[in-house]
């Protein structure tokens, strides 16, 4: 086994890492990709040394290099572009959405997080209650709503 | 006798053969048809839940007059995992035969009782009736099952279904806290169950519960402590009994079927099953005794304490559930037939006088029994249901309950070694008690003499006037009647009990053949000391009765619930921590488990296959990927981000060229392009520089990234150091030319081989092209003039308040 090849994976997957661990979507598309490239070459290595092309009226009887771990690495790169096409669109969303492309923590999450553990015994429907409601600004608008439509329809 | 179900009758048989699962499938439409109907009204819902259980019952007792039941065990299994023995397994034997008469007689009376009980206008009947017939469902299902993992599924159902029916009244606080103890105690001793259900299933070589063999040795003394565990906890025994008092708050039907009659039984039952494989273990019988004994007396005490007549029965329960868990873990012959004796006569009474105490609580709006006055001449029928059943309890004669109380002193007088005196103090101790309040139950409630704090209460009536009564509902009084009507029936007709549980005791304990309920034992020792007990415990209830005493403490449940709130707040506090919100920290954490969890590669490495590199060519194209990737990774534009990430793809391309993949490379070329155009279209136009994250946070982000780097390499390297075996590379390639009639291999691979994953991969492109062009067209509320107006932001800005107005 090709110890530059192992290196390329190698460095391509903490490369990657690095870049998934970030808060800005495009950098973790980019880490993504490179994610996706060690994985592939990882499969190549996996299925035995390089060898001409497994083409076979054009071996005259040698040995290819294996062909097996190349049809599953063609899935791998086409099933990665999909992935990180998908990526791009939600991350071009995103930065339409709220003018930058990083990666919000989660509301809910963040809300669990926030909530004091030691006053949250009995009472605990209730401040969960108020703290979504708190957080929520849709819940706002859909009762606002509701109220209006009930006036009008009482009115 | 009945020619229809003549012993040779061709419909029986037939029905006999699949009644088992024509019974199953009637309960579960049962379920359905009484969710539905119940939802318009209780009455209905109840009177559809009756008729399974009502059916059950009848097959049962069919089964017992043909003899069936011993002889001809039904035995029925669904495999769903073979080689693992896992499977459904049921068998219907005397035993269970005898259980589910209990269970689905009982269970079809309660549904009609609940009929009186819930007024035609009663809210939530259909999840009431629903979750009743489950419940007995359930219970079914646990008396039938003959494999531990059946067992343990129906006792987890038949805890879930009781937290359900406890909880009926869910916007009670109270109510709810008293269920989720309940749920916890159970539920936790039902983990305890799966654990020693496990282990002697393995020490026993089966797992199922007809074939268990005897157990012995360290995992024997495990396996007992941890069934004994999971039954004191299902049968409320001290101290996991803080969850009975407080199911109290559940309907009363649901206390009369559940917290009597069934599924306290379960644990019972439990001990009585597997209690034959710990023969010889003397844990088993010494722990079993130690809770039964214990359960007794304490149980015991609580009912001469408490003030709430419902309460009183469920301590009485308690004390009783322990007479029945001590007899059985002796698991003498003897005591084995009294213990399902007592058992068969308890279902019978304890239910009876819930029922009672329901019709009581009904009809005139409270069970305290400072409250109750006179009932016996406002309640006639209501007072003879009662005392039946209570003397029945306290084992006088003519009751079924008295032969069942002496068969269980025979057994503990019969039985030697250390188990003799403690058995016979709790026994003998339990039963003085057990008459005790029986009679403070009775004399209280129906008796009209004045309360003895008559002077403090407001009004200057000497003698309180007798307790206003609603008017009778029929519905309540004959399952009552009935019941406690059966506990008569059994003493005159002793020969017919002989003949229901004499089986199901033989089927436990060989021994327990030759022993039979007498109805009148003669001038015998057993006898003696039952009727000393019934003199002293009516001095003693009579005394108790007039003693008043401040309701006592819940002593326990508060101490459950502590521990369940301190159980619940350590999980929040580690959610609190575990569960932050942040997606890099959940990726980073993941990351390093995973490089960790492959450290073991490190020690399987092997230096002599490993190459520089294959041509000196690759070791130039690796170093160019590495380069670029790091590039990218520290490049502080997203245009210079796009660009290195070509610059890898192209390098990535030539490591394929190298390793002899045209085909990889072709796609690689396509797919790289299209990337990098995509990246530039989509994001280049933010053109704004990277947020940078704070020193720490990149620390370790480059740990994670290095130790991630180094375990892919080392799990590689090692793997690729122990093949399994030489790739039959000619065989694919003759077989593409031959079979797939290709020289491509890898497109054969791809299109002839693997067709439908290729498929797949297309439908998988499609789904993103739709998705992309969805997210391209989706419109945009937010702040869309920080995109800075480019063509892409299309959507028209719209505010959600706009529609709405």
């Amino acid at each position: 086994m090709s110890v530059a090849l192992l290196l390329a994976i190698g460095g391509l997957t903490s490369v990657g890492l690095y870049l998934i661990t970030a808060r800005s979507l495009s950098r973790i598309i980019l880490g993504f990709s490179l994610l996706g490239h060690a994985a592939v070459l990882g499969l190549l290595t996996a299925g035995g040394p390089p060898g001409p092309a497994p083409i076979a009226n054009q071996l005259d009887g040698a040995a290819s290099a294996n062909p097996v771990p190349q049809a599953l690495a063609l899935t791998a790169i086409v099933i990665s572009f999909g992935l990180t096409l998908f990526l791009l669109a939600l991350a071009r969303r995103q930065q339409l959405l709220s003018g930058e492309d990083l990666v919000e923590d989660d509301l809910e999450d963040r809300r669990i997080r926030d909530e004091e553990p030691e006053a949250e015994t009995d009472q605990g429907a209730d401040a969960h209650g108020t703290s979504a409601e708190d957080d929520d600004r849709f819940a706002y608008d859909l009762e606002d709503a509701d109220v209006a439509t009930g006036t009008e329809a009482a009115s | 006798m009945l020619p229809f179900f003549g012993r040779t009758s061709i419909l029986w048989a037939m029905f006999s053969s699949s009644a088992f699962w024509v019974i199953g499938v009637a309960h579960v439409l049962g379920i359905a048809g009484a969710a539905m109907l119940g939802q318009r009204s209780i009455r209905r819902g109840l009177a559809v839940g009756a008729l399974a259980p009502a059916v059950a019952a009848l097959w049962a007792i069919g089964r017992l007059l043909q003899d069936d039941a011993a002889n001809d065990p039904i035995v029925s299994e669904l495999t769903w995992v073979s080689g693992l023995d896992l499977s459904l397994r049921f068998q219907l034997d005397a035993l269970a035969t005898m259980m589910t008469v209990l269970v689905s007689g009982i269970g079809a009376m309660v549904f009609v009782y609940a009929i009186g009980y819930f007024g035609p206008k009663a809210k939530g009947g259909g999840r009431f009736s629903a979750s009743l017939l489950a419940f007995s469902t359930s219970m079914l299902g646990l008396v039938w099952a003959d494999s531990v993992w059946t067992l343990f599924i129906f006792w987890e159902l038949t805890s879930v279904t009781s937290f359900l029916l406890v909880g009926h009244k869910n916007t009670d606080g109270a109510v709810l806290a008293a269920a989720r103890r309940a749920l916890m105690i159970t539920g936790g001793g039902g983990l305890a169950l799966l654990a020693g259900l496990l282990v002697l299933a393995r020490e026993s070589g089966t797992t199922v519960l007809s074939d268990l063999g005897p157990v012995a040795g360290t995992p024997a003394v495990w396996a007992a402590v941890l069934i004994l565990l999971g039954a004191a906890t299902k049968s409320a025994q001290l101290p996991f009994h803080v969850w009975l008092p407080g199911a109290m708050a559940a309907p009363t039907p649901v206390s009369a079927y559940l917290h009597s009659a069934t599924m306290v039984k379960a644990g019972v039952l439990l001990v009585a099953v597997v209690g034959s494989s710990f023969a010889d273990v003397t844990t088993w019988k010494a722990l079993g005794m130690a809770f039964g004994t214990a359960s007794m007396i304490w149980g015991a005490v609580g009912a001469l304490r408490h003030r709430d007549a419902k309460l009183i029965l469920a301590w009485g329960t308690i004390s009783q559930l322990g007479l029945l868990i001590t007899l059985l873990s002796i698991g003498t012959g003897k005591a084995i037939f009294a213990g399902i004796s007592l058992l068969f006569a308890h279902a019978l009474f304890k239910a009876a006088l819930f029922l009672v105490v329901g019709e009581i609580d009904i009809r005139t709006g409270t069970r305290e029994i400072d409250e109750l006055h006179g009932l016996a001449r406002s309640m006639p029928i209501t007072f003879g249901v009662a005392v039946l059943a209570g003397l029945s309890m306290a084992g006088v004669p003519p009751l079924l309950g008295f032969t069942a109380k002496e068969a269980a002193i025979e057994a503990v007088l019969g039985t030697s070694g250390w188990e003799r005196w403690p058995a016979l103090i709790g026994v003998i101790g339990g039963a003085v008690l057990t008459v005790a309040y029986t009679l403070r139950f009775l004399l209280t409630v129906f008796g009209s003499t004045p309360a003895p704090h008559a002077d403090l209460r407001d009004d200057d009536a000497p003698a309180v006037a007798d307790t206003r009564v609603a008017p009778r509902r029929l519905a309540m009084t004959v399952p009552a009647v009935i019941l406690s009507g059966l506990g008569l029936l059994g003493y005159i007709f002793i020969g017919a009990v002989n003949s229901i549980v004499g089986p199901a005791a033989t089927e436990l304990n060989e021994k327990s053949s030759v022993y039979e309920l007498i109805a009148w034992p003669g001038i015998k020792l057993a006898f003696v000391i039952s009727m000393l007990v019934v003199a002293s415990g009516a001095v003693l209830g009579v005394l108790a009765s007039r003693h008043t005493q401040a309701a006592p403490q819940p002593l326990g449940a508060d101490g459950a619930d502590r521990f369940l709130d301190g159980t619940l707040r350590m999980a929040r506090h580690i959610t609190y921590r575990v569960q932050h919100g942040s997606l890099p920290v959940y990726v980073a954490t993941m990351g390093a488990t995973a490089a960790l969890a492959a450290s073991p590669f490190l020690f399987a490495l092997e230096a002599d296959h490993l190459v520089l590199w294959d041509t000196p060519i690759q070791a130039v194209l690796a170093l160019g990927v590495i380069g670029a990737a790091i590039m990218g990774a520290f490049v502080n534009s997203r245009l210079g981000a796009a660009l290195t990430l070509g610059a890898v793809g192209l390098g990535v391309s030539g490591l394929f060229v190298v390793h002899g993949a045209p085909d990889l490379v072709l796609t690689q070329l396509l797919v790289e392009t299209i990337v990098v155009v995509g990246f530039v279209v989509g994001l280049g136009h933010l053109g704004q520089r990277f947020p940078r994250s704070s020193n720490i946070w990149r620390n370790v982000r480059l740990g994670v990234a290095a130790l991630g780097g180094i375990a892919v390499m080392a799990a590689l390297a090692a793997a690729s150091a122990n093949p399994s075996g030489q790739p039959p590379i000619a065989d694919v390639t003759e077989a593409a030319v031959e079979i797939g009639g290709g020289n491509n291999v890898v497109n054969v691979v791809l299109t002839d081989v693997r067709g439908l994953d290729t498929l797949g991969e297309v439908v998988v492109l499609a789904t993103v092209a739709l998705g992309i062009l969805a997210l391209a067209n989706a419109r945009v509320s937010g702040p869309s003039d920080t995109s800075g107006g480019s063509a892409e932001s299309n959507g028209v800005a719209s505010d959600p308040k706009g529609v709405t107005t």
